[in-house]
Formats: structure tokens, sequence, C-alpha cells
């Protein structure tokens, strides 16, 4: 059995950050795929974050269509409660899946929202939040993990990325963690790789994914010393060990990439693709506070809200929307930075199901607030786009998504914390998402040399689907990118299609047809942390 | 009266069993092992933990029970084998068909 399609994701990598490391030797082999191959942008959905954006990847639908639209998902539509999105939030048929259902064997490493593991031919390793402690649990087939014990580097410990290594990402760290945090990320790519290479040996696969995140996690910490735009002109002997440890790690996720490719073989399609883009942040904008003074959000007390004394995004607050408003003067809220999205309540504070014209007139109300919003130190407008749900999510799930969402200019941050003051400068350039990610695409009948203006990434599964000889289902968003090949190459072997049931609507109401609604593990969480009863 | 049905409490410690080996616990695990203090657990341990056990065993109001907890003195915050064992035993009772699905 040959490797037909090997996927590799690099989470939020961008050509920005790879371009220049490409140029100066630092990822020779990323430069000799690209020159072997085709590259484009690839653009993402809305909103650019991990959880839609790999789901789209696997999918080849946008959010409404697939069902998940942040790292949390709300409990039901007419619910105020959040939960972690997990395998079953996925409403869709997945590259996995399909794949399987034509019985290829799959291998996929460290993607998100594979808990609980769907039961594919062949191995998954499930990543995203996937606490160690139970990643026994989330490893299929049964067996898998003990297994994977006995390779000689494995440490469940380092494979996994748990809340507090997320937060340090998001929310900075002090300089002196800087060096180890970035050494992890290296050790824990490799962890990945010994795991991929063991399994493409003793399980051999038609389709192979394997994902990075470190690229993410250093971007956003690290964004002033990978960004060459942003590097310090004269750098400390720390911010020069730091520059050249975040080289180290592209330096070795290159190499990391050469063998993956190399064991896939010649005979392969190599995918490199990302969920979404980079960029700098230098902002935070407290949009909780901007509804609360607007008045449509109420906190619950004066000490409600996690008051933020720093531009910080309120990424340990997540989901504490619950204990935090006063819901009976609360009609829209935040409940996680990540979305950037806008909810209005189900329930009228005033008693009943919020009417449906009451919602409309909010969401206009608030886009068209939003829309005039300007920053305090030049006048300049805020906000770049605002989308409403309709136009943003249309699909039999986008009453799970935001009613409204917002990208800010400039790729200004949300906080869901409060705050007096609505924007706030951090005082050193981060790194926050941005709509174009990476795609580079090599193998037989790939273009040579070739940089094409964009591809979707909702086009990515037609694509992995076509290179396994496997017809592409009708309802996919998505379509094969045919630029990508060689002239010809698309009448000599035709894409193929093959009609399926559209998804069924979510049906309102509490026992709504997710498969897995349980009180979960986002209210769970959230009720924990209101009180105090975890950290 | 706490209430455990045996097949609930067999199926929990089956669980702990299979992880707690890779968290390197040697200890004896009883009904009174506590999740956080004795096990290590954090907060998403037990939200995960959450997830596995409603897969085995379909919807249950655990954010209710949770939040019981929550309101504990500090010292007592915390939730034993026996706890889970007996909340998820009264809420199967009480489910349609009243027994372990």
């Amino acid at each position: 059995m040959t490797v037909e399609a090997l996927l590799i994701g690099v989470d939020g990598a961008t050509f920005t950050v790879l371009d220049p490391l490409m140029a100066r030797g630092v990822m020779p082999f990323l430069a000799e795929l690209t020159a072997r191959g085709t590259r484009a942008p690839l653009r993402t959905v809305m909103p650019p974050l991990t959880p839609p954006g790999w789901t789209s990847m696997m999918t080849g639908k946008r959010p409404g269509q697939h069902g998940v639209f942040d790292f949390f998902q709300k409990e039901s539509v007419d619910s105020e409660y959040f939960r972690f999105t997990n395998s079953q939030d996925i409403q869709a048929a997945t590259i996995w899946s399909l794949a399987s259902d034509y019985d290829k064997s799959v291998i996929a490493l460290n993607f998100p929202l594979m808990f609980p593991p769907p039961a594919v031919k062949g191995c998954i390793v499930p990543g995203g939040w996937m606490p160690w402690r139970q990643l026994r649990l989330g490893c299929h087939p049964d067996g898998l993990f003990d297994r994977l014990k006995t390779l000689p580097s494995f440490n469940p410990r380092e494979l996994s990325l748990d809340m507090t290594l997320e937060a340090k990402a998001i929310e900075g760290c002090p300089e002196e963690e800087y060096a180890d945090w970035i050494e992890l990320h290296i050790r824990r790519e490799e962890r990945w790789f010994e795991i991929a290479s063991y399994l493409m040996r003793e399980e051999p696969a038609e389709l192979v994914g394997v994902m990075f995140d470190g690229v993410d996690k250093l971007q956003h910490l690290c964004w002033r010393f990978v960004d060459p735009a942003c590097q310090p002109l004269d750098p400390s002997p720390w911010e020069a060990r730091i520059t050249a440890l975040c080289e180290r790690y592209f330096r070795r996720l290159d190499e990391i990439i050469a063998e993956l490719v190399a064991m896939a073989g010649p005979d392969a399609l190599t995918v490199v693709g990302s969920d979404h883009g980079f960029g700098p942040t230098f902002d935070v904008f407290y949009l909780n506070s901007w509804l609360a003074q607007q008045g449509y959000l109420a906190w619950a007390d004066e000490a409600s809200g996690g008051i933020s004394v720093e531009a910080q995004i309120g990424f340990t607050q997540m989901t504490r929307h619950i204990s935090d408003l006063d819901w009976k003067k609360t009609l829209a809220y935040v409940a996680t930075p990540s979305s950037s999205g806008i909810h209005i309540v189900a329930q009228d504070p005033a008693g009943g199901p919020l009417p449906t014209e009451t919602r409309a007139r909010i969401t206009d109300e608030l886009a068209a607030a939003l829309a005039e919003v300007r920053r305090p130190d030049n006048g300049k407008l805020l906000v770049s786009e605002i989308h409403t749900r309709v136009d943003a999510f249309a699909g039999p799930f986008e009453q799970y998504a935001p009613d409204i969402s917002v990208i800010f200019d400039g790729g200004t941050a949300v906080s869901i914390l409060r705050s007096e003051e609505l924007i706030r400068g951090r005082p050193l350039a981060q790194g926050g998402h941005r709509w174009e990610g990476v795609f580079v695409a090599s193998g037989p009948a790939v273009r040579r040399g070739a940089a094409i203006d964009e591809v979707s990434i909702t086009d990515v599964a037609p694509l992995l689907l076509y290179a396994l000889d496997l017809p592409v289902p009708d309802d996919m968003s998505g379509v094969i990118p045919a630029a990508v090949f060689e002239d010809g190459q698309m009448a000599r072997r035709p894409a193929r299609s093959v009609t399926t049931a559209a998804a069924a609507p979510i049906p309102m109401g509490e026992d709504g047809a997710v498969l897995f609604d349980d009180e979960d593990e986002a209210t769970i969480l959230s009720r924990l942390r209101a009180l105090g009863y975890v950290e | 009266m706490t209430i455990v049905d045996p097949q609930v409490s067999a199926e929990i410690f089956r669980l702990i069993a299979e992880l707690a080996d890779d968290w390197e616990y040697d200890g004896v695990i009883t009904l009174d092992t506590l999740f956080l203090s004795d096990l290590g657990l954090e907060s998403l341990d037990l939200v995960v933990l959450g997830t596995a056990i409603q897969h085995r065993y379909g919807k249950l109001p655990f954010s209710e029970f949770l939040a019981e907890i929550g309101q504990r003195p500090v010292d007592r915050r915390d939730l034993t084998v026996g706890e889970l064992a007996s909340y998820v035993s009264q809420q199967l009772a009480a489910s349609p068909g009243g027994q372990s699905r």
C-alpha cells in the first residue's frame, strides 16, 4: 500500500513568515517543495479560527454546513450555555470518514475535534485541547495508545496541548519562560513526527494527515520575533536568543516535513495547508464592555466580568458569561474572544422567547453602531467587516452561529473582559489570525513552480479525494482547484461526483438532534469556574 | 442513603483504572478516592471524563451536579469516585427505563 495523499497541516502558517524563512535557507525543503509544486494563499472561512478552519478543510464545507463555529458550541440553539466542541459536533462527512467508506485506510494525527474518535478505517490520535490524561480514550483503534507507549520518545504530557499552554500563547508569559516554551513546541512536533513515522511504517494508509500546531502558538506569542517587519532592529541578547530559538523551531519543522514527504513517496499528492493566516495585533477591543455601554449587556455585579487591568482578551474567562452577566438586563453578549461573534439572547428578559423581529432589530442596531466605532487616538474606523448570521453562516446549522461577526481593522483582538477603556494598546506586538493561510501542493501532474491567486480552504477536501481517486460529494462547497494541475490533467482523469443526502437542520428545543447534546463540557467548566471550583 | 448501581460503579472503576496507569497513579482506587486531590486531575480532565461517561450513558445533567459540589466549602470542593457513581446511578434510575444503559 502506498500513500496516495499526504496532508501536512501547519496551524496558522502564513507566507508572511514562511517566505522570508524559505528565502534565507531556514526552510530549504519547503522552498524546494514550493518550487516543484503550486502555491497559493489559502482563504479560510468565517471566523478565521482553528476549529471551523480545520473542520472546513476536512469536510469541504463552510461552518453553516458543518456546524462548527468556535472552540465552544452553544448547547442548543435556544441556550446561553456553551460547551466544548467535540467530534460529534461535526455534522458532515470528513475526508477521514469518506476515505474509510471507500475502504481506504487513514492516519489522522493531532487534528482538533477528533474526540471521541470517529470509527474510521485506520488510526487517529486526537489533537486540540485533548488532556494528556485522557489521550488513551481518544486514540483509535483500541490498543493504539499502548502501542504508542512503546515508542522511544512517547510522552503524552508533551503531545497534548492543555489550556495552560494555550493561555501562554494567547495572553503572554514572563520573559524567562519563553525559551522553555519554544523548546517544548520543538519537542512536541518531534513527538508527533515519531508517531507519524511509526504508523506510516506499521499501519500503511492511503490518506495520511499530520497537523503541527506549534506555528500558531509561536506566532501568537512571538510574532515580533518571527515577522521580519516587527523584529527588533537592535535586539537585546534575550531577544536575539528568542529569535534564534524561533528560527530553530522552523528549521526543525522543515526537516520533519521533508522526512514525511520522503516517506510518502513520489506518487503521493502532498498538500501543505493551514487553517488560517496570521498577522500582528497591536491592541484589544473590549466588545462586551462596548455592548454594556450601548445598553445591550449588564454585568451581574461590580466584581463580575473579569475586570481587565491590562490588554488581555479573557482566555481563561471563556464561557463565564453565564455567571458574569445579569440575564434580566442582557440582550447581547460575547461568550468567547476567539469567535469575534456577538450572540443575541434566546430568551427575552421580559419573558418568553425573544421575538424574531426583535432579534432582527437588535442585529441591525448593533451592526450600524459597530460600523461607527472609531479609534480614540486617530479617529479611524475600528471595524472593517460586519457579517450577520445569515450572510456568513447560511446553512442547516446557522442557528448555532453568532448573530453578528466582526472583523477589526488591523487585526485588533477581541476581549470579553470588563474594562473602562474600550481599546487598549498592547505593549508589544502579538500575533493574531487572518484570512489567508498557506497552500502548497506537489505531486504527480501538479504544476511546477506555479503560483495561483487563491484557493479556498473548502477546496482541499475535494482535492484530496481526487488524489485518492474517490468521487467528490456534490454537497461540498469546495471544488477541485483544477489550476493546481498541469493542462489536460482533468481531461485525462476527470473528477467524479457523488450525490449525497442533504443534512437535516438541527431542530429547535431542548432535545435538538445534536448527536451529543448533554449538560456538557463547557457548561460544566463554566459553572465550575463560576463557583470557584476550578481555577 | 447512597445507592450505587453495581454496573455503573464497575464501569467507572474500569474507566479510571484504564486511565490511572497512564497517570502513574499506583494507589488503590476506592469509592472514597478523590478525583482532584488524590488522582491529580484538573478541570479540563473532569470535563473530558464527563464527555466519556456521557458517551457511554447518554445525557446526564452534570452541570447541576458539579454546581452543587462547587457550593461546598473550599476544602471540600472535590469529587469522590463514589459520588460520581452514585450520581450516575441515580440519574439512570430516574431516566426512562430506570436502569443502566
